[in-house]
């Protein structure tokens, strides 16, 4: 296990004031918060300039820490000695609230030590709930319309016999029911963190992300793709195939179709209780004028059908 | 590697105010709070046993209390933030549907 050090990470010297502490971290906060950050790996800098605040906001971790890291660097391999934090008493709600279940194995290993949990020799006499989890899935936009199987591995914390916290890693199969929309949260009852005691296990919640599609773009539950028409298509009226994220239809186009224009296909968006329209928006394609037979036809249609394309403009 | 589970869309069984809470983990004080103070649920009736929340509402509530708990905002500012965030979230999904981006 490698050591880190929280100070390196918020940028602060290891004699800063809570206050400097409060205001690198808030500083770093704002830099790499994911909502906004174009910053590469923000979440995960995120989860770091938050372990590193959880540990250096709190006074008798920091002391702890401070004892402990004195003669460690950044990156170099670390085992706590026994007994290391003889003396501090931590409550260990990281692992009970504020995501700290997301936090690493070396805060794990030096601080997770079960919130309410038993301190050492004594027998549990709590039954607590665990903690639920949050986790991100990205899934591809043809799997909202079919459902998927996907595996997830999640890191959980894991409280032994004298509630101390490891992380471990946990595998799940999970059915993905069809109709997710982007932004819809999925709950796995029973599967976040285990409870203390006789407590029951709490809940995991999966927030759905689409992988970006090369073909179709998704806003909601309504879907758009763009299709390809030659020019006498638009202009005369055609029945076209196109590919569909899950099979492919007909489509007929109306006559005098202008380039932008949406076809609508009913119901055949992202499919629920009232399902999401389908959007073909039309690009019409000219054919290049890159031989004598292309030119005459162009040639022909500038000179009879003196169309003006700017007409309303002068 | 156990058995498929099956997951259930939150928006199909919602959440109660004491879920919404653990999941969260801040207090159903705290939710009551910030319903009240109109920056989460867009409508609640007077009997917060009877409200249910969504995904959006779980997505907004997790996003106000980081924002709280990271810069020490208060729900009013925090609401702002998380009203502007859901606008961008907004005007992202505009321009993925028109095929553009911001980067």
């Amino acid at each position: 296990m490698e050591f880190k050090d929280y100070y390196q990470t918020l940028g602060v010297a290891r004699e800063a004031t809570a206050d400097e502490i409060k205001k690198a971290f808030r500083r770093l906060a704002r830099k790499y918060h994911p909502d906004v950050s174009k910053e590469k790996n923000a979440e995960a800098r995120m989860k770091e300039v938050n372990e590193a605040y959880a540990v250096l906001s709190d006074p008798e971790k920091r002391a702890a820490y401070d004892q402990l890291g004195a003669n460690y660097q950044a990156g170099q391999d670390f085992r706590p000695p026994p007994n290391w934090d003889a003396g501090f008493e931590f409550s260990g709600r990281e692992f009970g609230g504020g995501g700290g279940a997301d936090f690493s194995d070396f805060f794990a290993e030096l601080f997770g030590r079960s919130r309410a949990g038993p301190g050492r020799g004594e027998s549990a006499r709590f039954n607590i709930r665990g903690e639920d989890r949050h986790a991100k899935i990205l899934i591809a936009l043809e799997d909202a319309y079919q459902g998927a199987s996907r595996v997830l591995t999640l890191r959980v914390p894991a409280v032994d016999d004298q509630g101390h916290v490891t992380m471990k890693e946990h595998s799940l199969n999970v059915r993905i029911p069809k109709g997710v929309q982007e932004g819809q949260v999925l709950r796995l009852a029973g599967q976040g963190s285990p409870g203390i005691g006789e407590g029951k296990s709490g809940d995991l919640y999966l927030e759905i992300h689409f992988e970006p599609h090369p073909r179709f773009r998704v806003d909601g539950r309504d879907v758009y793709a763009t299709l390809r028409v030659a020019p006498w298509e638009a202009a005369l009226g055609a029945s076209v195939k196109a590919s569909l994220p899950v099979g492919a239809v007909e489509v007929r186009i109306p006559p005098n179709s202008q380039n932008g224009r949406n076809l609508r296909l009913k119901g055949r968006g992202i499919p629920a209780a009232t399902p999401g329209d389908l959007y073909l928006v039309l690009e019409v394609v000219l054919p290049k004028a890159d031989n004598p037979k292309a030119r005459e036809l162009y040639e022909a249609m500038a000179r009879e059908l003196a169309f003006d394309p700017r007409g309303s403009e002068s | 590697m156990t058995h498929e589970l099956t997951a259930m869309l939150l928006d199909e069984t919602l959440l109660r105010l004491d879920e919404l809470a653990s999941s969260c983990t801040v207090t159903r004080e705290w939710v009551i709070e910030h319903v009240r103070a109109g920056v989460l649920l867009e409508t609640a009736g007077p009997d917060p046993t009877g409200w249910t929340f969504t995904s959006r509402d779980l997505i907004r509530a997790k996003q106000l209390c980081s924002l709280e708990r990271q810069f020490e905002a208060n729900p009013e500012l925090a609401g702002l933030v998380a009203d502007l965030f859901e606008e961008l979230d907004r005007l992202r999904a505009r321009l993925r549907r028109e095929g553009l981006s911001l980067e």
